[in-house]
């Protein structure tokens, strides 16, 4: 059984609401929700959508034919209409004009009675989250008002609902985190107010200085004077970071960069999703130095992959860049797994306060006093290249890529970040594997056995380009010919990327 | 007789690396203000060598990075501030001395410099204003006065200087002086005053560049010691508009232009209150 909602209506008018109550009682119910939002870069008015997915199996993605439109303005059944499949229902906002701002509740009471809910989990449900008679009310007069079309009978599983921007949020705070600085930009802000909402909670700190610019270099001062640090951005705001980048390169300061993309060039799609800066993350920032870029694929993923990013940079020295996507950032994934224990992160360098330590962007001898002489320069630069060869060793204990659908089968799929969950929804029954890379640098050397055991091979990203197919082409000589690329600012689907798919012989 | 030898606190504030100003450069006496007054706040035992941080940027000025024995981040060209800001996010309980050259501080990093106030973190900031990159061989920066010729702009610099001081009082500095690298004694005071400010102190040190901005050692004979203002703006707006940085006549007032109390960065910020109450950074959290 597999479910596709459309819920839409203006910005402002709260469909999230409608998603997320929805969603919390589905959760409650034991099934497997995905949320997708896709809204313009305005906050009232225009035209916003959010498509929920439900299925009794975990599902990572949504499809583009739609079971039922939840409709909070007349535009959302004109533009939508043609995407409904038969029998799909309607659930209009006429009728509810009375409630006002409860529209949103009586439109998620009315699509729980369609899906065959009982009323009384639907009440628990507003009750937690809004409490008052008006909305009680909207909720029953939204439910009484439909008939049920599906019966979603009650199922074992055990579910969270949560986003990838509160997993890298909660990656870090599992890491002992103690300053996030970031400055609004779509999509990392919601990493962003999620870390300032529970600063005062785990007792870190989320400061938010005048530009990008400011918010690395005080990030690079804070974790030289001890502090566990992540700075945040996206497109644009961390192309301004990229010059401290560099220092960290030469300065050997710990930092964790979180870069969620966003279609560029320029201000591109503020709101849109894309793979478009996994070339940006590995290159950001002039001179040879090391760093760790890794892609999670979803919360499980980021959360983990959070936590060994401080981990890494913290024991080595060096950048660490999470990579993560509007689509990761913002979709809303269920599942029924727990995270692996997080690894413990220590500082244990000397810090000022403790003794004499310099940190520098010039050339420097080991006291941190320049120097630029040939022989210190070459011992450094060497010295650089042989921490990179000691972070391609502790990487390796982790997870660097994932097989994933039949591990026998010579129909291999590659592909990174947040079109996993597309991915794994598109070829479920087929008979395909799927290779899932998570660190981009450095990258495993099982990714060449692999592109060798296969007899075709796909290559899958949420871009114009190819990244990962010339990152892995660079790496191993391996060229993939079969390409699977999109890029108008959308994620896949996971119904047209199996047709997709299926079309290469 | 052979003469006792005893290590002083400043000759412990002291490195090895060979000092590359120009002989006579007015770098050589920031850097011994800057040396007196640690050595004094560290023999007071009102701060410990370990505790200071030092910040510089990138051009003649920031060599005094080398020079200095204390812990400290040669950071970027222009981000003295954040770099310095984010230290004391780091620890609060450092004390943190930004040292930034006028390319540094009024140029590239200008979009810092204006809300360094706001923040009121308890940081210093002390600008050496030679009115010339020097480092880059004698380009004109925002201070440079009117006609100065140089490599890039051989017909002359057509544009009037901004006025930093006038900057730093407009955007909320709450320690604003100026001082002037040849008057050892003066530099010295208002350095230390400024460190024992609570709160974003800002030091413009007036500094000849022998090399290239020649012209400008005119000014010299100008300047004039003014008794300290606290906290009356408009005085402080005037005393600021006496020179406009472009004219080698009329008075060049030296002195604390500005000073008040307001609550800072630390103040604000229960998390960083409870280190300076713990005396501890993260780390030691």
């Amino acid at each position: 059984m597999r479910l596709n909602i459309l819920i839409g209506g203006q910005a402002g008018q709260g469909i999230n609401a409608v998603s997320g109550i929805v969603s919390a009682v589905l959760c409650s119910q034991g099934y497997f929700t995905f949320n997708y939002r896709d809204y313009p870069s305005l906050i009232r008015g225009g035209h916003n959508f959010n498509i929920l997915s439900i299925s009794e199996e975990k599902i990572g993605s949504h499809e583009s034919k739609l079971d039922g439109i939840v409709a909070m303005d007349d535009k959302t059944v004109e533009i939508h209409k043609k995407e409904l499949g038969k029998g799909g229902v309607v659930i209009d906002f006429k009728g509810f004009e009375a409630l006002g701002r409860n529209l949103n509740i009586a439109l998620a009471g009315a699509l729980i009675r369609v899906l065959g809910i009982e009323k009384q989990v639907l009440i628990e449900a507003v009750k937690k989250q809004f409490n008052t008679p008006e909305a009680l009310d909207a909720a029953e007069k939204g439910f009484n008002s439909q008939n049920k079309k599906f019966e979603l009978k009650k199922l074992d599983n055990r579910l969270s609902i949560m986003t990838g921007s509160a997993a890298v949020a909660q990656g870090a705070i599992n890491s002992g985190i103690n300053l996030y600085l970031g400055y609004p930009m779509t999509p990392s802000t919601p990493l962003l107010q999620e870390l300032a909402g529970q600063q005062e909670k785990y007792g870190f700190m989320v400061f938010q200085p005048e530009n990008e610019i400011a918010v690395i270099n005080a990030g690079l001062g804070a974790s030289f004077a001890g502090a566990k640090v992540m700075v945040g951005s996206s497109g644009g705001g961390f192309d301004l970071m990229t010059e401290a980048m560099s220092l960290q390169g030469q300065s050997e300061v710990p930092l964790v960069v979180y870069l969620a993309s966003r279609p560029g060039p320029g201000t591109g799609l503020p709101t849109s999703t894309s793979q478009s800066d996994l070339n940006l993350a590995l290159r950001a920032g002039h001179g040879e130095f090391p760093r760790i870029v890794v892609a999670p694929g979803d919360p499980i993923e980021a959360i983990e992959k959070t936590n060994e990013a401080f981990y890494l940079s913290e024991k080595f020295g060096c950048l660490s860049i999470i990579l993560s996507d509007k689509h990761l950032a913002e979709g809303e994934f269920s599942f029924a797994t727990q995270p692996n224990k997080p690894i413990k992160v220590e500082v244990k360098r000397k810090v000022p306060g403790e003794a004499i330590v310099k940190a520098s962007s010039y050339e420097h001898d080991e006291a941190g006093n320049t120097v630029e002489t040939a022989e210190i320069t070459k011992k450094n630069a060497d010295n650089r290249i042989k921490k990179y060869q000691q972070i391609k060793k502790e990487v390796s204990k982790f997870e660097m890529i994932k097989i994933h659908g039949n591990p026998k089968s010579k129909n291999l799929l590659v592909g990174w970040g947040s079109t996993k969950g597309a991915i794994l929804d598109a070829i479920r029954g087929l008979d395909y594997k799927f290779l899932q890379v998570l660190y981009m640098k450095p990258l495993s050397n099982e990714i060449k056995k692999e592109l060798q055991g296969a007899n075709k091979v796909i290559l899958i990203e949420n871009n114009l380009t190819g990244q990962l197919g010339r990152l892995i082409r660079e790496k191993t000589g391996i060229s993939i010919k079969n390409k699977i690329l999109k890029y108008d600012g959308r994620p896949f689907l996971s119904d047209e990327l199996k047709k997709e798919i299926l079309k290469i012989k | 007789m052979a003469k006792q030898k005893t290590t002083s606190t400043k000759d412990k504030l002291s490195t090895k690396s060979v000092i590359t100003w120009c002989p006579g450069c007015p770098n050589h006496m920031i850097l011994e203000a800057a040396k007196r007054v640690f050595a004094k706040l560290i023999d007071e035992k009102k701060v410990k060598q370990e505790d200071i941080a030092i910040v510089t940027g990138i051009g003649c000025h920031a060599k005094i990075f080398d020079y200095i024995n204390t812990s400290g981040f040669y950071g970027l060209h222009g981000r003295v501030v954040p770099t310095a800001l984010g230290i004391k996010l780091g620890n609060p309980n450092l004390t943190v001395v930004g040292f930034e050259g006028d390319g540094d501080a009024y140029a590239e990093g200008m979009e810092h410099f204006v809300h360094a106030g706001r923040f009121n973190a308890n940081i210093t900031l002390i600008v050496h204003d030679n009115q010339a990159f020097a480092l880059t061989t004698g380009q004109a920066t925002p201070t440079t006065q009117q006609g100065y010729k140089n490599k890039v702009e051989p017909s002359g610099q057509h544009n009037l200087p901004i006025n930093p001081v006038k900057i730093a009082l407009a955007s909320g500095a709450s320690f604003v002086a100026r001082t002037y690298a040849l008057n050892l004694e003066h530099m010295t005071k208002t350095i230390e005053a400024a460190i024992k400010h609570k709160g974003f102190s800002y030091v413009e040190v007036i500094q000849p560049c022998l090399q290239f901005n020649k012209e400008m050692d005119e000014i010299r004979k100008l300047t004039y010691e003014i008794p300290d203002n606290k906290d009356d703006m408009d005085k402080a707006m005037k005393i600021a508009s006496e020179w406009d940085y472009n004219t080698k006549t009329g008075k060049i007032p030296i002195g604390i232009i500005y000073q008040i109390e307001k609550p800072t960065l630390e103040d604000n910020w229960q998390q960083l209150s409870e280190l300076m109450k713990k005396k501890v950074g993260w780390k030691r959290k």
